[in-house]
């Protein structure tokens, strides 16, 4: 983090305008990020030329230094697209949640995302969590209602879910890994090539260390023998394509072997 | 809305109050984490106090002073003019969200959107254009059905309007996809099943992108132009609407009054006293 040698930008509503429509949105993969970007031009400053997405970024970000929260871009697990949302840095619960959910809704979550961390997939059964749903604080709440409660986490972008299984979205990643990380130490998993938070990836036979999808499709990227990177063992696991934004355009599907250029924040 | 709206809502507030401390709490003791300590405590209550005021704004409530007090800003209680007034810059500076004070003798604030969308916005987007018309008309049979539409409900408005599930439409696609998928993704809808329903069945609401970009008087004139009448052709959504109206023109008017609201001379004049009874 540059801290306070950064100059500190200027806000126009051009700006104010994004971050607004991001907030209300919670999570926006990249191309809905800059059609959100040429709408807000559109509106406030029709003349003007769209600035570059990165630097447009930077300097909301300068602004918003000084209330400890960032727009952050992250990844998302499964197939490495690049997503943003904004994040309270200074928020170490999952009260970011508070608005959209009570106090028995916020804590069924809690248990799902326990139960995540501690699984070896990164995935947790619909049937693991709702037996958990007598130890709910707050009001009580029925299994039924727990289902519903859990699709409404799917629904607003906080979990996915999976053939009758439930893993972190995207979204809930890039908003509590420091959450996570500092509640959930000694159970928290992380990836051997960006050293982020790991929920879903792939791990070595040998020696267990993990990657995230992501990653194993870039390190190993037109490699015919992947080789761990640490124990050098041969890697077991089908490599996954990079994403590439250019052919997911125009062709609808993701497809690949250029190179991906997210980036991940620590 | 769902029934036992009183009793519901009070048990809600309570719910909230508890809530909202707890929140506070924890972001206070985040926030003393993230920095060293030799910083003026005022200013860690102002970054607070933005993160409430943006919390009040997402669940559409207004911002007492009582509250904030209780809440947030605590043993800082005599600075506290000083630290809304920085919290206010911040939010207007920033998210382009105004504090107006709509009721100087209980001190009761709202934040107004200076950058305030219009259904214009729904059309400028040109990816969007060819949907407007068919969002409009979702979110019409929503609102004529009490805010709360079947998914047959609107499968029948749907169907008049020529488009049927599984048959792709050469403008809106198909259309299953689009209502249960696309604009609930874009927030435009709420899709969710029926609670108890069994076997289960589903129903729409607005998203809040809905509730941000439109308001009821200008759904209820698109159906009513649609329907080749006016408005007041349906009384009680239109008294409903009317209402709904009101109380945004209500907050656009307190923005138009006066900015310095905020001035501490005036709130000394009067007896306050909380706006809500004191909670559990």
């Amino acid at each position: 983090m540059q801290g306070s040698t950064r100059r500190m930008g200027v806000m126009t509503d051009v700006h104010r305008r994004f971050l607004q429509l991001l907030m209300t949105h919670g999570v926006l993969e990249e191309w809905d990020v800059k059609r959100l970007q040429k709408h807000c031009y559109k509106v406030h400053d029709r003349n003007a030329t769209v600035e570059k997405l990165e630097d447009f970024i930077n300097n909301i970000n300068s602004v918003l230094e000084s209330l400890y929260i960032e727009i952050k871009k992250g990844v998302t697990e499964d197939d490495g697209r690049p997503i943003y949302a904004l994040v309270n840095l200074a928020t170490t619960s999952i009260s970011k949640m508070a608005s959209d959910f009570a106090e028995n809704e916020l804590d069924l979550f809690r248990k799902a995302l326990e139960l995540i961390i501690d699984s070896e997939t990164g995935f947790a059964s619909s049937t693991n969590i709702l037996n958990l749903v007598d130890q709910l604080k707050g009001k009580k709440m029925r299994k039924k209602e727990a289902e519903h409660v859990l699709q409404k986490f799917v629904q607003n972008k906080w979990l996915i879910e999976k053939e009758g299984e439930f893993t972190l979205h995207g979204r809930a990643i890039l908003e509590m890994e420091q959450y996570i990380r500092e509640t959930y130490p000694d159970a928290v998993k992380v990836c051997n090539i960006c050293h982020s938070l790991l929920i879903q990836g792939q791990s070595c036979d040998t020696c267990g260390i993990r990657m995230h999808l992501p990653c194993v499709a870039k390190y190993f990227q037109s490699n015919s023998e992947p080789h761990c990177p640490h124990c050098n063992d041969y890697w077991p696991h089908e490599i996954p394509e990079v994403f590439d934004p250019e052919k997911e355009r125009d062709a609808g599907i993701s497809k690949s072997s250029k190179k991906s250029s997210r980036s991940r924040q620590h | 809305m769902p029934r036992g709206r009183k009793s519901k809502l009070r048990a809600r507030e309570n719910r909230r109050q508890a809530q909202e401390e707890d929140l506070v709490l924890q972001r206070a003791t985040a926030v003393s984490h993230t920095e060293p300590t030799n910083r003026d405590p005022l200013d860690e209550m102002v970054v607070l106090s933005v993160y409430y005021l943006l919390y009040k704004y997402q669940i559409k409530e207004p911002i007492t002073k009582a509250d904030m007090l209780r809440n947030v800003i605590q043993v800082y209680r005599n600075r506290f003019h000083e630290i809304l007034k920085r919290a206010s810059a911040h939010m207007e500076m920033v998210f382009g969200l105004d504090l107006k004070e709509v009721d100087p003798y209980r001190h009761i604030y709202v934040l107004i959107n200076k950058l305030e969308i219009s259904y214009d916005a729904i059309l400028d987007d040109v990816r969007e254009v060819p949907k407007t018309g068919l969002v409009m008309a979702v979110l019409g049979v929503i609102f004529m059905n009490g805010n709360c539409a079947t998914e047959e409900q609107v499968w029948q408005m749907l169907n008049l309007m020529g488009l049927y599930a599984g048959r792709k439409h050469f403008i809106f696609g198909e259309p299953r996809k689009l209502i249960t998928k696309d604009l609930v993704e874009a927030n435009y809808l709420e899709y969710r099943q029926v609670p108890n329903s069994d076997p289960p069945c589903y129903e729409f609401l607005w998203g809040p992108r809905a509730h941000a970009e439109t308001s009821k008087i200008k759904v209820l004139e698109f159906m009513a132009k649609i329907h080749d009448t006016v408005p007041t052709a349906f009384p009680s959504l239109y008294e409903e609407a009317v209402k709904d109206e009101v109380e945004r023109a209500r907050a656009r008017a307190a923005a138009k009054a006066h900015t310095a609201a905020m001035a501490s001379a005036r709130s000394r004049a009067r007896a306050t006293s909380p706006s809500r009874p004191n909670k559990v």
